[in-house]
């Protein structure tokens, strides 16, 4: 016999919709918020950590160091994220899955980061390091007072956007389990085929706020280092 | 006698295949002005920056004071010799009261307090009090090349480089810069002033040198260089600018 197959309420709102089951596992999909946000957090850090020095060495470093940089920083653009994940998890063996995860999303956004400050430091004119050295700054010193306060300055806008990616790209680390806010999100929606829709909706929403709420502090922060007069 | 403050042998520099300076030789002594003046790829500005060596020359010797200056470090040198640039070069995210205290604090050591507080004399000097807490972009190029003298005058230096101070600049805002370089002029600041004002030759420069195709073509007084030029290229030379001022000013 053929079971009859029920109309399928696939409507987000009427009378249809089923928001009362994403209700129900707020708090589960809470705790994958949680995780996402953990994630993208400590993933930005660690690209921030390795990407600005990275890109101090692209713009000053020597021909070896330029070309070892260079070289992982075409690497980790040049692989698919997916890729990366699972090869940090199910290659390196690199446990639990958020330490992977991390690694995998950090490098990757150093690899990137790398570049955002690169362009920023090249965009600090040269004249200015001239003029530290001609009154006496070693150039160490030129690069830590003239040029990485105007650099980093330029790179927010850059910086919003890298942000904003690594954000949704956390939800890779669904293929490896990681119960962040898409994993658990599908965790839900196989159990209650009837509500696929309204937990995806529901997970974009968050992903959404997280995403508009941080560039909103990022443009906040450009503003507050804005330098009078003008020039970014 | 005593030595002269700054004595250049046999400078030469090259980039690539190009021989920028062929063998430039002069001397300067304390309060001395001297203005250089060429046609645009003579050499004027490499030198200038080999003598605080920005630019490391190729051959020859420059000395500071009798020191020799390939012995000397860096930052030593180049408190002794400031330089001020065509486009200013003024840091973009620092006030003009700490752009001059800056190389206070870093190469000089003084504490910020103190620093600061000779930085606001500095920009009193070049008659920029008032604007101390300014942003560079809030500045007009003539108050940004000030505050640029100021912050190389903070230094104390024995010989300030004046890279074409005023040649980025509007034609009316030129007066103001060259009217403190006069000021510096008389107070006995040694100056080496790459510059196409005649005015300032005429009136500030002990001395004037002509530069041709990486080697000093002609020296002496400005009225003497103005007047009765040995060589038929510095008379070309110097009749296209007087023409040109006087078309600009005219």
């Amino acid at each position: 016999m053929i079971p009859t197959i029920p109309a399928i309420p696939f409507v987000p709102l009427g009378a249809l919709a089923d928001w009362g089951f994403v209700l129900r596992n707020a708090d589960y999909l809470a705790g994958g918020l949680a995780i996402t946000i953990a994630l993208t957090i400590a993933s930005i850090l660690l690209g921030f950590a390795a990407g600005f020095p990275a890109g101090l060495i692209e713009v000053y470093g020597g021909r070896y160091s330029k070309a070892l940089v260079g070289a992982l920083g075409v690497l980790f653009r040049g692989t698919p994220i997916v890729v990366i994940i699972i090869v940090m998890f199910f290659v390196a063996g690199v446990s639990p899955a958020f330490l992977a995860a991390t690694f995998a999303l950090g490098f990757r956004s150093a690899a990137y980061q790398s570049q955002i400050f690169r362009g920023a430091i090249e965009s600090v004119s040269g004249g200015q390091t001239e003029a530290a050295r001609a009154v006496g700054l070693s150039r160490l010193q030129a690069i830590r007072h003239i040029v990485v306060p105007q650099a980093l300055r330029r790179s927010i806008p850059g910086f919003q956007n890298e942000f904003t990616i690594v954000l949704k790209d956390t939800s890779i680390a669904f293929a490896i389990g990681l119960a962040e806010l898409l994993t658990r999100s599908y965790d839900l929606f196989v159990q209650r085929t009837t509500a696929v829709l309204e937990v995806v909706l529901f997970a974009s929403l968050l992903y959404f706020v997280l995403t508009f709420s941080t560039n909103r502090a990022l443009d906040a922060l450009g503003e507050r280092f804005a330098i009078p007069g003008g020039e970014g | 006698m005593s030595d002269p403050l700054l004595s250049v042998r046999d400078l030469r520099k090259s980039f690539g295949e190009e021989e920028v300076l062929r063998g430039i030789d002069f001397e300067m002594d304390r309060q001395d002005v001297q203005v250089l003046m060429g046609p645009s790829g003579s050499g004027k500005s490499t030198l200038l920056r080999c003598v605080n060596r920005l630019s490391e020359p190729d051959d020859g010797t420059i000395t500071v004071d009798g020191e020799d200056t390939a012995a000397m470090d860096d930052d030593d040198l180049r408190r002794e010799v400031g330089m001020v640039f065509q486009t200013f070069n003024l840091f973009a995210h620092l006030t003009a009261r700490k752009n001059v205290s800056l190389g206070l604090r870093r190469v000089r050591g003084f504490a910020k307090s103190e620093a600061e507080d000779r930085a606001g004399e500095e920009l009193e000097r070049v008659g920029l009090a008032d604007q101390a807490d300014s942003y560079p972009a809030e500045l007009s190029g003539g108050q940004q090349q000030r505050v640029g003298i100021a912050r190389a005058l903070a230094m104390d230096p024995k010989l300030l480089l004046f890279d074409e101070p005023t040649s980025a600049l509007d034609p009316e805002l030129i007066g103001e810069v060259l009217a403190v370089m006069r000021e510096l002029a008389d107070g006995g600041m040694t100056m080496l002033v790459v510059t196409h004002e005649m005015g300032f030759a005429r009136e500030a420069a002990t001395d004037l040198l002509f530069l041709d195709e990486g080697r000093i073509l002609e020296r002496g007084p400005p009225t003497q260089l103005f007047e009765s030029p040995e060589h038929e290229r510095t008379a070309t030379f110097l009749r296209r600018l007087t023409d040109l001022e006087a078309g600009q000013h005219g």
